[in-house]
């Protein structure tokens, strides 16, 4: 009888130059992600791959940008820092260990206020706030994967923006470490944040003229 | 000095064939509602015309019908009814009067369990759990001034549902007579209804085959 052929091991020095050559049936470490060099955006949810939308439209790189500004001043001259997708936020439980590290997200935008999470590769741990804004292929990533994590990890405060119905509606992280959801913001509406204290947000400014 | 020209008085009986001919900046009750005969679909509250959508999309219609169909099945045999737009419902003050009634609504979807509410003009007084389905274009509508009403009179439940991002979320009303909102449910997940034990909607089953 001759030689078994071994199975095949994923090699994490291997690098990846096309997304379909990945089975993603498999589990991925943030080991395999340095290593996946396709143009294709993706997360990685408990070492699952997510695909992300391939290029976010018009509108919501605009409601995203402007969310963006408006934080960005706030926070301009103080501690904590705001960074825009594409960003890699990890997500360790026991070991920062690349291979260790099986979820990879690519918020919209974060606020990271403490500063040893920041590496140059990204973030390391949790940032204090997240800001989604919901593309109409991906509303599930972003409403039951990402949230459970965003919960799990302890973000404290998780914004999810819907530019087609111009509304944003904030989960706040309570003592027990579950998300409670605010009302559904509407126009004419402002926002405020217990992560930035003294910061408000007319929705108006966010949704004005974003067709 | 010539006689002062009396200031122009809203004659109830008259009706009303143009939206334009209408000052948007008055004050209406029911009793004018009534009169008006122009085919765009208005709605009022506190006594000022809110337009609706013209025509609502199909994956609006669609989304409505799949809620309505498994809300209606669900009823049927219950003393609760299920309503679908249009359809008026009227949120009285003290007085039940028509001109007495400045907030006059047209839910997507309305359950009713206190049948003395329904006459043959609709609903009066607020149903016990309304749903309504986003249009990109009215939002604050239904998430500012029908959130305050429905609140305000003491709905039991609003669901909101977007079609655009497949969600839904439910507003419970509290004992202290304020809205609570659930986490926003998407695909994959089902809501239940407090005032409708049993009921189960699916999302998956709502949104599948929508591609707006």
């Amino acid at each position: 009888m001759s030689e078994p052929v071994p199975y095949p091991v994923l090699n994490d020095d291997e690098p990846v130059r096309q997304f379909n050559e990945l089975d993603v049936s498999l589990t991925y470490s943030y080991a395999n992600y340095l290593n996946w060099l396709f143009p294709e955006r993706v997360e990685l949810i408990a070492g699952k791959i997510f695909k992300l939308s391939p290029a976010p439209s018009r509108a919501h790189q605009e409601v995203a940008g402007r969310i963006f500004l408006k934080i960005g001043n706030f926070l301009e001259g103080k501690q904590c820092k705001i960074y825009s997708a594409p960003f890699d936020v990890r997500f360790p439980k026991e070991s920062k260990a690349d291979k260790n590290v099986y979820t990879v997200l690519q918020p919209d935008i974060c606020v990271i206020c403490d500063k040893s999470k920041l590496d140059a590769r990204g973030c390391i741990g949790v940032p204090d706030l997240v800001v989604e804004i919901l593309s109409p292929g991906n509303t599930k990533t972003e409403l039951l994967h990402k949230y459970r994590i965003y919960e799990e990890f302890g973000v404290k405060e998780y914004w999810v923006v819907s530019h087609g119905d111009q509304s944003i509606l904030i989960y706040t992280l309570n003592e027990m470490g579950k998300f409670e959801p605010s009302k559904i913001f509407a126009l004419s509406e402002k926002i405020t944040s217990t992560v930035l204290r003294g910061f408000e947000l007319a929705l108006d400014d966010v949704f004005e003229d974003v067709d | 000095m010539s006689e002062p020209v009396p200031y122009p008085v809203l004659n109830d009986d008259e009706p009303v064939r143009q939206l334009n001919e209408l000052d948007a900046s008055l004050t209406y009750s029911y009793a004018n509602y009534l009169n008006w005969l122009f085919p765009e679909r208005v709605e009022l509250i506190k006594g000022k015309i809110f337009k609706m959508s013209p025509a609502p999309s199909s994956f609006h219609q669609l989304i409505l019908g799949k809620i309505y169909r498994r809300l209606g099945n669900f009823l049927e045999k219950l003393p609760c009814r299920v309503f679908i737009s249009p359809f008026d419902v009227r949120f009285p003050k003290e007085s039940q009067n028509d001109e007495a009634i400045f907030t006059v609504l047209q839910p997507d979807i309305c359950v009713v369990c206190n049948s003395s509410k329904i006459d043959a003009r609709g609903c009066i007084g607020a149903p016990d759990l309304v749903v309504e389905v986003l249009s990109p274009s009215n939002t604050k509508t239904e998430l500012l001034h029908k959130y305050r009403i429905y609140e305000e009179f003491g709905v039991k439940e609003y669901w909101v549902v977007s079609q655009g991002d497949k969600s839904i979320l439910i507003y419970t009303l509290n004992e202290i007579g304020k809205f609570e909102p659930s986490k926003i449910f998407t695909l994959s997940e089902k809501i239940t209804s407090i005032i409708l034990p049993g009921f189960e909607l699916a999302l998956d089953d709502v949104f599948e085959d929508i591609n707006p």
